[in-house]
């Protein structure tokens, strides 16, 4: 498995450069994806995202399907998409730290 | 984000139409099928297309599409398609132009058929050329089983026209659960558990939701975050592995092949039906195959001696009994045979009706 050093930090991850072990997020993960993302600036409503999709994932141990995302943020499927260009999936999860999207996707 | 075009669709199709088939949209009168492989198509306007279809290995590459692209250029006024099952079809107005198009294919080793009542291409999915929770390969037993049956492809010697299709695992892509003949891979050993790892790689809510018979449970100590697989309840479908990284289900030793047979998509005569269990299990045997081959040829050459003209695989087994079918393709009868899923009741026989 690959480490990622960013911010005096390193990163266990896949070779999805999702996080391979769950313990290892922080902010400076955040600071790395941010970047590999194409996010210039991280604005409230990132936190707000990576907030609810950490918050639902520790209290059910599932990422949350997109309607209930939206329902509990208020930010419409395309907002979300004007947050993380690659999706509340491959962009928001991963810099949230949670588990890769599995099954055909 | 700069420059990025979305949403665009694809092309029109009417874009890649022969000006004879945009011309005669819509207004076909009849067709005919001229030789194995050859279809005339006659519209309302007295204006003809013809089509030469052949087969490909679906699994192609760029050099192979330019070829094809080649050809209909010489001989097409740059026109093809390709069929639902991964033909390719040349179309051309001239029929003097038919004999050019076959010699043209038969170079590139492109064999004509697959009309009427043939054999036609193998609907199949990616095997080990790509997937991850194959039990078995694709292109390879394919070609196994197209070179075998090959005499069926390029003729209409059948009752009926049969359709194979292959899936590499129980997620069924493409058409198995409704072909005449499927060939399913199939797991025999249950998903071992890495327990170190599964809860950094899955949702443990998931994969146990995941389970099509409630074999997964949380483990029972809560230090642990990870499932266990109660054995004797898992039928190793896989599923819990498509969810889970951390559930690997491969057994090269084990996994193998199902037969099934019966299935039909068309309404002609009788309703659709789903194909059914015939061969539990046969062995992965690469490079051949040869135990798939030689199952799915006795199937097929005892369909085609004992059905009549018209009647799909399903329909002639159907007419003579399950019964009498295990007994003519030789096939043993096994408890796997019998169904036990949830609805399995309906699939019992309530009847005094039967053949010894
Ligand atoms: S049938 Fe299964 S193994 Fe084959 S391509 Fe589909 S999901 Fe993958
Ligand atoms: S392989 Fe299928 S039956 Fe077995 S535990 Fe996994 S989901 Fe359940």
């Amino acid at each position: 498995m690959a480490v990622v050093e960013h911010g005096g930090k390193s990163f266990e991850v896949d070779e999805d450069g999702f996080l391979a072990d769950l313990d290892g997020w922080g902010p400076e993960w955040v600071d790395y994806v941010k970047e590999l993302e194409g996010i210039s600036e991280l604005k409230e409503d990132h936190w707000k995202v990576i907030n609810m999709l950490q918050e639902y994932f520790k209290k059910n141990g599932i990422a949350p399907m997109v309607r209930i995302l939206s329902k509990v943020t208020g930010f419409k499927l395309k907002y979300i998409y004007e947050l993380f260009p690659s999706g509340p999936g491959k962009g928001a999860c991963k810099m949230a730290g949670l588990p890769k999207p599995t099954g055909c996707v | 984000m700069a420059e990025r075009v979305t949403d665009i669709g694809p092309p029109k199709y009417d874009k890649f139409l022969p000006p004879v088939i945009k011309d005669n949209y819509g207004k076909w009168k009849y067709h005919e099928i001229l030789e194995p492989g050859v279809l005339m198509h006659v519209a309302e306007s007295g204006a003809k297309i013809f089509s030469v279809r052949g087969g490909s290995g679906r699994l192609v590459t760029t050099d192979f599409i330019k070829d094809v692209c080649d050809l209909a250029d010489k001989f097409c006024d740059g026109y093809l398609r390709f069929t639902s099952r991964n033909n390719v079809e040349f179309l051309l107005t001239d029929n003097s132009k038919i004999a050019g198009v076959k010699a043209g294919m038969k170079k590139l080793g492109i064999p004509i058929g697959a009309t009427g009542h043939s054999v036609s291409n193998i609907v199949h999915t990616q095997g080990w050329v790509h997937c991850h929770t194959p039990a078995i390969d694709a292109s390879g037993i394919v070609k196994a089983v197209m070179d075998d049956l090959f005499e069926y492809f390029g003729s209409h010697k059948l009752p009926a026209q049969v359709r194979i299709a292959l899936a590499c695992c129980l997620n069924m892509c493409g058409a198995v659960h409704c072909s005449d003949i499927a060939i399913l891979g199939i797991h025999r050993t249950a998903p071992k558990v890495n327990h170190e790892r599964l809860r950094h790689l899955c949702e443990i809510p998931t994969t146990i939701a995941s389970c099509p018979t409630g074999a997964i449970r949380p483990h029972p100590d809560k230090n642990i975050k990870s499932v266990v697989i109660n054995e004797p309840r898992c039928m190793y479908c896989g599923n819990c592995y498509t969810m889970c990284p951390a559930l690997p289900v491969f057994d090269a030793e084990k996994g193998g092949v199902a037969l099934l047979v019966g299935g039909k998509v068309s309404n002609s005569k009788t309703p659709p039906m789903f194909s059914k269990l015939a061969v539990p299990y046969l062995p992965n045997n690469p490079p051949l195959w040869p135990e798939t081959v030689k199952a799915i040829r006795k199937i097929l050459t005892k369909y085609a001696e004992g059905a009549n003209k018209w009647e799909r695989v399903g329909e002639w087994v159907e007419r003579i009994g399950w019964e009498k079918f295990f007994e003519v393709c030789d096939i043993p009868f096994t408890f796997q045979h019998i169904d036990d899923y949830r609805w399995a009741y309906d699939t019992y026989r309530t009847s005094m009706h039967f053949k010894f």
